[in-house]
């Protein structure tokens, strides 16, 4: 704060808006008596280019050094009058939000104007804490890690590499191609049929394999990841590479010596495998690979290899990298169909996952092709798909919601078998299908090719002689069954991978309560996280299929892009630490839920991307060690001081704090004309943590009837906000003050009219406390 | 969040059709026994009860259909014969994917039923257990079963139950009646509970026949 302050005050009318409900002559009179004011202005509209004027002609006549500027909502025009209030720097004004949250809420003239005076009050003295600042220009590196190489992973490093970005992609399995490489069959809506996936996916691999600034890591894990200012220092492991890339002709001569077996990965444990083998012919990369957990160390494949490329002794690598940006796009798993025994797994081999069946109806798989019943060897007479097993599934280890992909799932592999075996009959068993969009009239066309769908959630499978029996009710008929078939077929849900579970421990990333990657916003953000640079991309994020998991890809890629090639320039309002009083205890940077706060040489960086300024790291640092730029709690203290002003005896006054979410929901207030208590007067803080037990007892000591705390109740530290005021009503109790003049409420942009009336209780209770 | 709920109160479909809170599901998930997350309203008909229930597959019974009544507000299950064909095996309740519960709608239902009248009938046999409580204060098997647990459990089940008393003293055990004060206590507390009042009054229905 300076010494002295030469302070301007500028009075909009706002055509009428503000003028005609407040009345600013007597608002003039009563700010003349204050010598810290050096100038008065009134305009019809201050936005306006005469308003400019006469702002700029005042700064320069009187020399002011802080402006205030009485109008209407920093978000309506607070980027005009940071330009409007040139030479001066642009953080060195004040805008009182006479408009939206006075005179537009407030019928009574006379109250109007008393509030609006004390709002600008509130501005005169806050704006004397105001530091000249600058936005921060930032730039990370151009460089980025993608996580997972399925089609997904694949499709965002093929995209970053085209728009000038360095990607390393890695990969947890020896081959690439995640889900989509091992299904075999995709349908195609629109052209009624179902077309090979590996021909559809292989030109986007070869793409990314020719690539030069994609560098792919397969048998590669993330261990560590650190944020380090705006980049990411990530540590990978890669599994030993017991066979020399580059000397392995993939002969298989190895394989073939090998003696020792393994289940099948690739075929979903249909069929056994050695442990030197390559996982699928088309394998990318193409080499051959040891699997550790069953090699038992002959030597039979060395012996055999004509390139000697084969080394048991050899060891993992660990990869040290920093990244600017991170993409998760780790995939799913399938629901372990053996948590549901009632329906025959693991007792029954003719009960197969959608999985299996599509690997024993894929061309590379451990039939060729052949649909086969794994007892009988034969072709099935009837084959029955059991739909949701562990989707909309309330029971332990189920998930509740729609796995999304099932319906048409079961519908290809249906058709498929239709087509290519005409006598096999296919039964659905179906709660709901779930077809969206254009892909009803695939449906349709399934069921028209005679494709029989039930309407009925089976129970349990039983085997009956040499075959299994379906127990069923037909919903729509009332017709209970049993039904006898060969092959029984289940849609298991899919689940959120281990690896993305494993990924987001890693990285920080908070999940949701199904285990997905949680996005910062569902719907307008939804491949960004809670982590400024960490992104999100197919099924990682929730169940979805290939066409929306490109989507998803692409648009990761272009937010990285806007955030590499784009550079940013960030609100000075972050945090920064007071080295004399910091001893490393690194409380804040634990507490950080943006990681925007790291150890780095002896002291505490602060990451200008990351940091938000909400402060809530301010009350974790038992050395008061940290503050935010602009943001004193001076600064807050003047900002009540200021309100409380010229208080009459006989007037309520309530201190509103409310945060971003709140001051926008009291906006709408406003613009929907929702009367609201004159006695209230809100001061806009950027969490609600950053008010602190002293700024509520200076208020209720200064004079303030009541302190309203509104909190926008969707982060993780909600439970503790609300812990922390029931402590600090016991404080005030402690300190002879009711408590129940401090109050929360969850706000929300919508529920402006639910804010009003809580404003109006609260004002009622307190009229009542105070008589 | 707090705004939707205001808004489903205010227009909600149940007002919009005039239809207010106190329709057959309601009533039955404001019973006292059901469990409060009782999954009744989340149904959605699949049929999953119906194609593990043993009472389903061996009768005209079907626990799902049941649920459909109970949804349609049909009053008439109360009055249906049907629902005392459930023996409360508890399978749908295991295996319900929305947490509902048939067996416990259907006691309900039969609470229902019974304070109708019309499902006094239907419990009026086993009022023999209700007597030997008010007798002895204990739930042993009645006289009149025993016929037909001889038939069942033979020869040595007809021993134990003659030579019942000598059996326990040789085992070391107390006499399995109560003693006269505490016999005392429980015929007070039954009688301030209501019970005797409810056995007479579906005693009641064997005049009528």
């Amino acid at each position: 704060m300076s010494e002295t302050n030469r302070i301007g005050v500028f009075l909009c009318h706002c055509g009428g808006n503000i003028s005609d409900n407040v009345d600013l002559d007597k608002i003039e009179e009563k700010l003349s008596e204050n010598e810290e004011i050096c100038s008065i202005k009134h305009h019809e509209n201050l936005c306006s280019l005469e308003g400019r004027n006469i702002i700029k002609d005042q700064i320069l006549r009187e020399n002011l050094d802080k402006v205030v500027i009485s109008a209407c909502s920093k978000i309506t025009h607070g980027a005009t009058f940071q330009k409007y209030i040139q030479p001066l720097n642009p953080y060195l004004f004040e805008m009182p939000n006479v408009r939206e949250q006075c005179s537009w809420v407030t019928e009574d003239k006379d109250k109007s104007t008393k509030k609006a005076l004390s709002l600008i009050n509130s501005a005169i003295e806050t704006v004397k804490y105001n530091e000249p600042l600058k936005k921060i220009p930032t730039k990370v590196k151009n460089s980025v890690l993608v996580i997972g190489a399925g089609i997904s992973g694949i499709t965002t490093a093929n995209s970053l590499a085209k728009q000038g970005m360095e990607v390393t992609l890695i990969e947890k399995r020896p081959a690439v191609g995640g889900a989509m490489i091992q299904v075999g069959k995709v349908f195609t809506p629109d052209k009624m049929s179902e077309d090979c996936a590996a021909c559809l996916l292989n030109p986007v691999i070869d793409e990314m394999v020719h690539n030069d600034k994609i560098t792919l890591l397969t048998n590669t894990v993330l261990e560590r990841s650190s944020r380090n200012a705006g980049n990411f220092d990530v540590i990978l492991r890669k599994k030993p590479d017991y066979i020399d890339p580059e000397k392995c002709t993939s002969c298989g001569k190895c394989t073939q010596a090998c003696p020792s077996f393994a289940p099948d990965e690739w075929n979903e444990g249909l069929n056994n495998r050695k442990a030197v083998y390559k996982p699928f012919p088309q394998a990318v990369p193409s080499t051959y690979t040891l699997d550790d957990d069953f090699c038992i160390k002959c030597g039979a494949c060395i012996n055999v290899c004509p390139t000697n490329a084969i080394n048991l002794d050899a060891i993992d690598e660990i990869i040290s990298l920093t990244v600017g940006a991170v993409v998760i796009a780790t995939g799913h798993q399938r629901f372990d169909t053996n948590k549901r025994p009632e329906y025959g797994h693991p007792f029954y081999e003719d009960v197969l996952s959608q999985m299996q069946l599509a690997r024993l109806m894929g061309i590379n798989g451990p039939t060729n092709g052949h649909l086969q019943v794994p007892s009988t060897g034969k072709v099935p007479r009837r084959v029955v798909m059991i739909q949701c097993v562990g989707s909309r599934d309330q029971m332990p280890d189920g998930h509740k919601y729609c796995s999304k992909v099932c319906c048409m799932v079961a519908l290809k592999n249906a058709n498929l078998i239709h087509s290519h075996y005409p006598d096999t009959e296919v039964i659905i068993c179906y709660t709901d299908i779930r077809t969206p969009g254009v892909y009803e009239k695939y449906y349709k066309y399934v069921q028209d090719n005679g494709i029989q769908l039930i309407r009925g959630r089976p129970g349990e499978i039983a085997r009956e002689d040499d075959h299994l029996i379906v127990r069923i009710e037909d919903t729509l008929t009332h017709n209970k069954q049993e039904i006898p078939t060969d092959l029984v077929v289940l849609s298991a849900a899919l689940e959120s991978s281990q690896g993305t579970i494993d990924a987001a421990k890693t990285l920080g990333v908070p999940l949701t309560e199904d285990k997905f990657i949680k996005e910062k916003h569902p719907k307008m953000q939804p491949v960004s996280t809670d982590i400024e640079g960490i992104f999100v991309c197919g099924t990682a994020q929730g169940p979805k299929d290939i066409t929306d998991s490109i989507i998803q890809a692409n648009t990761a890629s272009t937010k990285i892009s806007e955030l590499i090639n784009g550079g940013l320039e960030v609100e000075p309002h972050i945090a920064s630490i007071n080295v004399k009083k910091c001893v490393l205890c690194g409380k804040c940077v634990d507490n950080c839920r943006y990681q925007a706060l790291s150890i780095y040489q002896n002291s505490i960086r602060v990451g200008p991307i990351a940091c938000t300024g909400c402060g809530d790291c301010i009350i974790t640092c038992p050395q008061e060690a940290i503050s935010i730029q602009g943001q004193s709690d001076e600064r807050l203290e003047a900002s009540i001081k200021g309100i409380l002003k010229d208080k009459d005896d006989d007037e309520q006054i309530i201190i509103a704090f409310l945060d971003d979410i709140g001051n926008v929901s009291a906006n709408n207030m406003g613009i929907n004309r929702v009367e609201c208590p004159s006695s209230i007067r809100i001061i806009n803080v950027p969490f609600i943590n950053r008010v602190k037990y002293k700024h509520i007892k200076y208020a209720l000591t200064h004079g303030a009837d009541g302190v309203f705390l509104g909190e926008y109740p969707d982060s993780y530290k909600h439970d503790e906000i609300r812990e922390n005021v029931q402590v600090m009503k016991k404080h005030l109790q402690e300190d002879g003050i009711n408590p129940e003049r401090l109050i929360i409420h969850s706000v929300f942009i919508p529920y402006f009219r639910g804010l009003a009336s809580q404003f109006k209780e609260f004002d009622d209770v307190l009229a009542t406390l105070s008589s | 969040m707090d705004y939707g709920c205001v808004i489903l109160k205010k227009l909600g479909r149940r007002e919009m059709t005039n239809e207010s809170e106190d329709d057959l599901a309601h009533k039955i998930l404001k019973d006292i026994k059901a469990p409060s997350d009782l999954g009744l309203l989340r149904c959605v008909q699949c049929g999953l009860c119906t194609s593990m229930c043993p009472a389903s597959r061996h009768s005209e019974y079907d626990a799902r259909e049941i649920i459909k009544r109970v949804l349609d507000n049909d009053e008439s299950i109360i009055e249906d014969e049907i629902i005392w064909n459930c023996f409360y095996c508890y399978t749908c309740h295991s295996v319900c994917p929305v947490g509902n519960s048939v067996c416990e709608v259907n006691q309900i239902l039969r609470q229902m039923a019974i304070d109708k009248d019309v499902g006094k009938k239907q419990i009026e046999s086993f009022m023999s257990f209700a007597d030997s409580f008010l007798e002895e204060g204990l739930g042993i098997i009645p006289k009149e079963y025993h016929g037909q647990l001889k038939i069942d459990y033979g020869k040595h089940w007809e021993n134990l139950q003659e030579n019942l008393q000598e059996v326990r003293e040789e085992l070391g055990l107390d006499s399995m009646f109560l003693l006269p004060e505490a016999k005392e206590s429980v015929d007070k507390t039954l009688d301030a509970i209501g019970f005797k009042k409810r056995v007479d009054s579906i005693k009641e229905v064997r005049n009528r026949k």
